[in-house]
């Protein structure tokens, strides 16, 4: 914890072992509020009304792309046999991973009393619940018959039927709804005491309706926050063993299959790495752009908070890399014939540029991170960041695709060939990601108010220690 | 055929009339009606299939048509009744049996005719046939679809105008009076081949009674010219029969035999017989320009150009001709005029050895298609060899030659053909181009055409009509060995279609009435005419007896070198090309057929269309991959095609098949293909020397191909080794798998407690890849066609493939094997697809079938994804309910099909929507059926006890070479249980442990030891891989 200590007789100077401030330039709480609210108060950016526009539009596009998919056929898009799924779970897979670095962040971190995660978690979750909500449009359009989409849940029904148990769609099912339910709730929970701030400032008779109906009679009293603290703390605890098994058990669509490069037991552990070197990378392009357009947030998310982001991309990232090199050499040493055919299809294919693309960014860039030089340079971090993720839908599809159109006979083996429809619902996803996010930044406290102001320094009456307990309010 | 239920006839003065002719019931009156009401007059849209009404009315069941095994014989009307009326001997929704048959220019295909609710939906082959097993082939199988194909000709048209039957009655008559009066001067009638007794008998009335009449017969592809030498060495009418079952060692110069289109039924059952390892298993050798079917099952395969197949049979001659000393041989040999050509001589003398080592016992076979010399010299070695009248003998057909097209041609050019009917076959499109017969036709004052469809003759004859199918008329055919099969109608014509027949019949002044036609026929060679006589061959569906008399061939060496000293060499430095027989649209007959369309090319795994065939070695030299342009120039005529590189094709050597690039005649062959016609001459029906090959400098055709990759990467999929290897280790295939993990499961499988469990054997030593397996299945479970487009994005619905294998052991074309694997759905008793699938859609029965409920499922394709064999098929469109092109367009597509096609569907399996799932379910809808069947048959008594009826699965039913076996291997009595038990027997990705109720017996060559790479033969399995 932070070194901070009242042993006046002797002093030293511990400022180089000290930890950075969360909050610069020794702000105090009133100015981390006016700070926060002003963004959502302040009057609509222009560049605001234009990005909205943008974002909802291709929004627009992929929804009209869904619908004509869903009247028409699957058939719209480019999948087919051997490739039954492409586009469709690759996307799926790359959104629902982008989404645990901001569980991970938020809740894990909480957990752990990492206090630079505070000021870049709200971001981070809304994050994470708009990146499930784009996953989440996949499972359910992919399927053939849409509207029968209700077969996989287990509703009581006059036939009787239940649902496959031992499916992972199933699970996939269970996983995806219940990581929405609980990051949704997670994320909300966290906002309460702020948007009781927002209604508390607000001068509009609709805004203080708006924020006064969803800070649900927020007070501030100590009850309040005693029950809120130990309701934050088991959301936290549940995020965060989501977290793990969310991934796992979308990664056990591969793993339990017996596709030749599905079938490893290796997968749980490296959808899981590589969800979150996705989402920090993602967390990443999205924060510094945003510091940049609203400067008194950069007295807020520091130079030291996305450090520490770079660095949990770093060490994702060499897991990455060390989950491919290991992937590698498990086909070689099963000396199975398909398991081995499977990866040397991967790198000589008529798809090997994807693998090459992939392995070549997610072995590299994030290396590029050791260097505190590059870390710094925010710029360059948001275009190795963007870099990253274009690393890891390459990665997925040539997990999802690739591994698909080579299996187990030669002669049933095909090529994929994605059509505009396929491109247009994938856009169309990034535009509902970004229209959601727009809405947030206008509408919502993107930073943690309340807990920021409780990691302010003198902001404990026990000293900052006090925090860790989980009482210090 | 006629129907009964017409108007009752008008009083001869009614007592109400609307005009003063109808008062006199005058003739001038009764034709003005006709014409006026006409079918297109009365309401009926011409485009849109059948209308409901007409649906209804149509729906007739031929009733003197003694079903096997049912009860018609008591009924001695010959008529079709409506189906509305209900008929006392239908159970609805219970499938009648009529046995009739196909009628081809090879000869008839028994056939046993499945109807439902008076509907034919299926055909299988007539087992009671000497010549049939019981099988049929992918045409047959397919023609059910022409019966019903929308796009049929459905109206009597003159000058483009629609008119009534009373116009063509009229038309017959006039042409009958003036053939009378000038002894049928004028009046040519061009037949195709379709061996009908009754044609040929009212040709002789025709003769008889007009004997200037010109007679023509013509088919595209035809036997003719392998015939006339036949004729000149055998006697006028002379067939060989070859006996393939009875040669130890066979060798094949350009004859793809195991093709049935090709070659007739026998032949690959005959063959298949004789390649059981256990038993006496014979060698087949090929030299052949192209890869065809034959070839595939090669011991020893040379590619060898077309042009030069006369030099091979004559370097054989040679050899065996030095063994032997035959002068007679000898002389044929030398007689011959080659290129000059000279080929190895371990392989010439290998097979030589070999064929004099099995003398008496041997065979050697040739195209027919190819020139009078080469079938002289293939001759002469059978005779030298001893084959003559031990697996050759011939069949006196008696038949009269008719007049040739070229001879109609030239009867046109000396303006001595004033009407011509035109009663089967397209002669506009397939005619050899050097007749010019387009431009003849229009010189010919009065033309008519007879056909199922407006093609191209009918574009530009006067008068256009619709013909019967052969399902919807009475007819007779002989199958190849002259045996008489009857061919019955089934329904009554559904565009008012009209029977060559019934057309030679009003010319011969025959009354026709029903079956008269045929029935005056079969008492003219029927010992026994009577009613039971009759009844007994509609019954069975053949006479027996008639089959031509077998003598012994003595050989006419006279005739034989005449014929060969007429070859011509040609330079061997120039391109040939090859006219190839379609295996999707024969001649083009069925190019409108889409199931066919659809069915891959045996070797190319084509569909929807052909291409010319180049081997790797000039592709390279033309500097052309699959789909680049070549300009194909033969005389002054070209055509451009795309080209397509096809391992193990000779080199300078181009194959086309014919029958494609048919514009404007319907939307289903629309830019399907390119027309080689235009390079054919009445003297290179079979392949033309010296054309030139160029490339074009165009956009690459795009090709759709339902198998892109054809090696199998050192996988052990389909395997084989040699007779060698299989005596000293008979289980070699299944020592491939080396040793297998201990299986274990973590899921419980389901538990197998049925009495009767599936299970089905796929020989792959007798398995030729011929798609009659994979056209049967498309029949009977009602499988949807997707179009060029949608195969072209991997998703063909086909529930059976056939997975073709080329195999190198040293990666050199010479050493090229193929080996075609049916691929169906494995049926795993572990199944990966089960676990997989979240809605429980797909599920496991007692019986061991994996079974798709297609109400539950909701698409989510993930059991596809984990099924190895990838034979599941997912409905990305509603294929059953949108046109083909309109795919794309959604709910903005029209919806529903033509209802004539709704005819075609089997009524006992569903037809599946669009978004799910569906595949191979072991046809479980005759299981079913044969399940309930034994439940009756049990009564009170022990169910499991009593013997299941005897049936097949489609595709087993269909299978000419018997290489599939279906059945239940809880009896270790059944087929299927003796085949798994055998020593060849593996399971294809045996490693997986998902058990898989299918199972493979490997394939055995049988490598002559002394032939030139023979210690790579039957190696498909030496690896190569590369990981």
């Amino acid at each position: 914890m932070s070194a901070t200590t009242s042993n006046e007789t002797a002093a030293p100077d511990l400022s180089a072992i000290a930890r950075p401030p969360q909050v610069l330039n020794n702000r105090g709480p009133l100015w981390v509020t006016d700070a926060v609210c002003s963004i959502v108060e302040g009057k609509t950016p222009l560049w605001w009304y234009a990005a909205i526009s943008v974002s909802g539009a291709f929004a627009a596009i992929g929804g009209a792309c869904i619908l004509y998919m869903i009247v028409t056929g699957v058939g719209v898009w480019g999948s087919n046999s051997p490739c039954f799924w492409a586009w469709d779970i690759t996307n799926f897979i790359f959104w629902v991973s982008m989404a645990h670095a901001g569980s991970l962040i938020s809740a894990l971190l909480f957990l752990t009393r990492q206090k630079w995660s505070i000021s870049i978690s709200r971001a981070a979750e809304a994050m994470t619940v708009f990146a499930i909500v784009c996953a989440g449009v996949y499972p359910a359009i992919h399927i053939g018959r849409v509207w029968f989409v209700w077969f996989l849940f287990p509703v009581p029904n006059s036939y009787g039927m239940w649902p496959n148990f031992s499916s992972p769609l199933l699970w996939d099912v269970f996983a995806v709804t219940s990581y929405l339910t609980v990051s949704s709730l997670f994320w909300f929970a966290g906002m309460i005491p702020d948007l009781a701030v927002l209604r508390d400032r607000a001068t509009t008779k609709i805004r203080k309706f708006a924020y006064g109906l969803v800070s649900l009679g927020w007070l501030g009293t100590a009850r309040q926050w005693r029950h809120y603290e130990m309701m934050y703390v088991l959301l936290a605890g549940l995020t965060s063993v989501l977290v793990v098994t969310v991934t796992s058990i979308v990664a056990s669509d591969c793993a339990t299959s017996v596709v030749p490069g599905w079938h490893a037991t290796i997968f749980p552990f490296y959808f899981m790495v590589g969800a979150v070197y996705s989402g920090s990378a993602t967390i990443l392009t999205l924060l510094i752009p945003l510091r940049a357009i609203y400067p008194q947030l950069k007295e807020l998310i520091t130079p030291s908070h996305l450090d520490k982001v770079c660095k949990l991309l770093l060490m994702m990232g060499s897991c990455v890399a060390y989950v491919y090199v290991f992937e590698l050499f498990n086909a070689w040493y099963s000396a199975n014939p398909f398991e081995r055919g499977a990866f040397w299809e991967r790198f000589t294919s008529s798809y090997s540029w994807y693998a090459i693309t992939c392995l070549s960014i997610n072995l590299t860039i994030p290396q590029l991170f050791w260097f505190k030089a590059v870390r710094r340079c925010l710029p360059l971090v948001v275009v190795l960041a963007i870099l990253c993720n274009v690393g890891m839908w390459f990665e997925r599809f040539m997990i999802v695709t690739t591994t698909l159109t080579r299996d187990f006979l030669p002669s049933s083996w095909g090529n994929f060939h994605a059509t505009i429809v396929d491109i247009l619902t994938a856009t169309g996803t990034v535009g509902i990601f970004f229209t959601l996010f727009l809405l947030f930044i206008r509408f919502v406290p993107i930073i943690n108010m309340s807990e920021l102001k409780a990691a302010l320094p003198g902001s404990q009456p026990h000293g900052d220690s006090a925090h860790s307990t989980g009482e210090g309010h | 055929m006629k129907k009964i239920f017409q108007h009752p006839a008008r009083d001869a003065k009614p007592t109400l009339w609307r005009t003063q002719g109808e008062l006199e019931n005058s003739a001038e009156f009764n034709e003005s009606l006709a014409r006026e009401f006409t079918d297109a007059a009365s309401g009926r849209d011409a485009g849109e299939g059948l209308s409901r009404r007409d649906f209804v009315r149509l729906m007739g069941a031929a009733t003197a048509l003694t079903g096997v095994g049912l009860t018609g014989c008591r009924r001695p009307e010959a008529h079709l009744v409506p189906f509305a009326k209900g008929a006392e001997w239908t159970v609805p929704g219970k499938f009648l049996f009529y046995a009739s048959a196909m009628p081809t220019p090879a000869g008839a295909v028994p056939l046993i005719v499945t109807t439902s609710d008076g509907r034919p939906t299926k055909v299988e082959g007539n087992p009671l046939h000497p010549l049939s097993n019981g099988s049929t082939d992918a045409f047959a199988q397919a023609s059910v679809l022409d019966l019903y194909d929308p796009n049929r000709s459905k109206e009597i048209k003159h000058d483009s105008l629609t008119v009534g039957r009373g116009d063509l009655d009229n038309l017959l008559a006039k042409i009958r009076a003036t053939a009378g009066s000038n002894a049928g001067d004028g009046l040519a009638i061009l037949v195709g081949r379709e061996n009908s007794p009754t044609v040929e008998r009212l040709r002789a009335a025709l003769v008889q009674q007009f004997p200037k009449i010109l007679w023509v017969q013509d088919e595209a592809i035809s036997s003719r010219g392998a015939e006339e030498v036949f004729d000149a060495m055998f006697g006028a009418g002379a067939r060989p029969a070859c006996d393939v079952a009875k040669a130890d060692v066979i060798l094949s110069i350009g004859s793809d035999f195991l093709n049935p289109a090709e070659s007739g039924f026998g032949f690959a059952n005959g063959f298949a017989k004789r390649r059981d390892p256990k038993g006496s298993m014979n060698r087949l050798y090929v030299a052949e320009n192209h890869f065809s079917l034959t070839g595939g099952m090669a011991d020893h395969r040379l590619r060898v150009r077309a042009s030069e197949y006369g030099d091979f049979a004559a370097a054989v001659a040679a050899a065996v001709a030095s063994k032997t000393g035959d002068a007679g041989l000898k002389s044929l040999a030398s007689a011959y005029k080659g290129t000059g050509v000279t080929f190895d001589p371990a392989w010439i003398k290998g097979v030589a050895d070999d064929l004099l080592s099995a003398k008496g016992k041997s065979l050697v076979l040739d195209g027919a298609q190819q020139p009078a010399a080469v079938r002289a010299l293939v001759i002469g070695i059978n005779a030298a060899l001893g084959n003559l009248g031990t697996t050759i003998s011939v069949r006196q057909t008696g038949a009269k030659p008719a007049a040739k097209l070229s001879d109609l041609c030239a009867a046109i050019k000396a303006g001595s053909v004033k009407t011509l009917l035109i009663l089967g076959g397209n002669p506009v499109h397939t005619a050899p181009a050097g007749l010019d017969f387009a431009n003849l036709l229009a010189r010919v004052p009065e033309t008519l055409h007879l056909s199922l469809f407006t093609d191209e003759t009918s574009k530009v004859t006067h008068w256009q009509v619709p013909a019967a199918h052969y399902l919807e008329s009475w007819g007779d055919a002989r199958s190849l060995d002259g045996t008489v099969c009857s061919v019955q109608p089934m329904i009554l014509p559904l565009w008012n279609g009209i029977s060559a027949i019934e057309i030679l019949a009003s010319l011969a002044g025959e009354k026709i009435d029903g079956p008269s036609a045929v029935r005056a026929t079969f008492a003219s060679y029927s010992k026994d005419a009577s009613d039971a006589a009759w009844q007994t061959f509609l019954k069975n569906g053949f006479a027996a007896g008639t089959a031509w008399p077998l003598s012994a061939p003595a050989f006419n060496q006279g005739a034989a070198l005449a014929a060969v000293q007429s070859a011509k060499g040609s330079a061997s430095g120039e391109f040939e090309v090859v006219f190839l027989r379609s295996s999707s649209v024969d001649d083009g007959r069925y190019a409108n057929n889409s199931w066919l369309q659809e069915t891959p090319d045996f070797v190319t795994k084509l569909v929807w269309d052909n291409a010319a065939l180049v081997s790797p070695a000039d592709a390279k030299a033309l500097g052309i991959k699959d789909g680049d342009w070549l300009r194909i120039t033969a005389g002054d005529r070209y055509i451009d095609a795309a080209a397509l590189i096809a391992p193990g094709h000779a080199d300078r050597s181009v194959s086309i098949a014919l029958g494609y690039g048919r514009n404007g005649v319907s939307h289903v062959m629309e830019k399907v293909g390119f027309d080689a016609y235009p390079l054919r001459d009445s003297s290179t029906l079979g392949y033309r020397g010296g054309v030139a090959v160029k490339a074009l400098p165009k956009d690459a055709y795009v090709f759709a191909r339902t198998q892109e990759h054809e090696n199998m990467e050192g996988r052990n999929i389909a395997r084989e080794g040699t007779l060698g290897q299989f005596r000293e280790e008979p289980n070699f295939a299944s020592e491939m798998d080396g040793e297998l993990p201990k299986p274990v499961s973590i899921y419980p499988n389901p538990p197998l407690t049925g009495d009767l469990q599936w299970g089905l054997s796929v020989d792959l030593n007798s398995c030729i890849g011929c798609n009659a397996c994979l056209v049967a299945c498309r029949a009977e479970n009602n499988v949807p066609v997707v179009g060029k487009d949608q195969v072209r994005r991997g998703r063909d619905m086909a529930w059976i493939r056939i997975d073709r294998w080329f195999a190198s052991a040293d990666h050199r074309e010479e050493s090229l094997e193929m080996i075609p694997m049916a691929v169906m759905c494995q049926q795993c008793e572990s199944a990966p697809c089960e676990a997989v699938c979240p809605a429980n859609a797909t599920v496991h029965s007692e019986e061991g079938l994996n079974l798709m409920a297609y109400n539950r499922c909701i698409g989510t394709r993930y059991c596809a994804n984990n099924c190895p064999w990838k034979v599941r098929r997912f409905n990305w469109f509603d294929y059953n309910e949108r046109p083909l092109d309109q795919l794309y367009y959604g709910p903005l597509a029209p919806k529903g099909m033509a209802d004539s096609l709704k005819m075609a569907k089997n009524p006992n399996v569903t037809v599946r929507m669009r978004g799910v799932m569906e595949k191979c379910t072991f046809c479980i809808q005759r299981i079913e059926e044969a399940k309930i069947g034994r439940a009756v048959k049990a009564g009170a008594s022990d169910v499991t006890k009593t013997p299941l009826p005897a049936f097949k699965s489609a595709c087993q039913q269909a299978c000419p070479s018997e290489a599939i076996v279906f059945g239940n291997i809880n009896d270790p009595q059944s087929a299927v249980s003796k085949a798994k038990a055998d020593a060849r027997t593996y399971s294809s990705l045996a490693y997986l442990n998902t058990r898989p109720r299918v199972t493979y017996m490997a394939r055995v060559r049988n490598p002559n030891p002394a032939m030139p790479g023979a210690d790579l033969v039957g190696a498909a399995n030496r690896r190569n891989e590369h990981a």
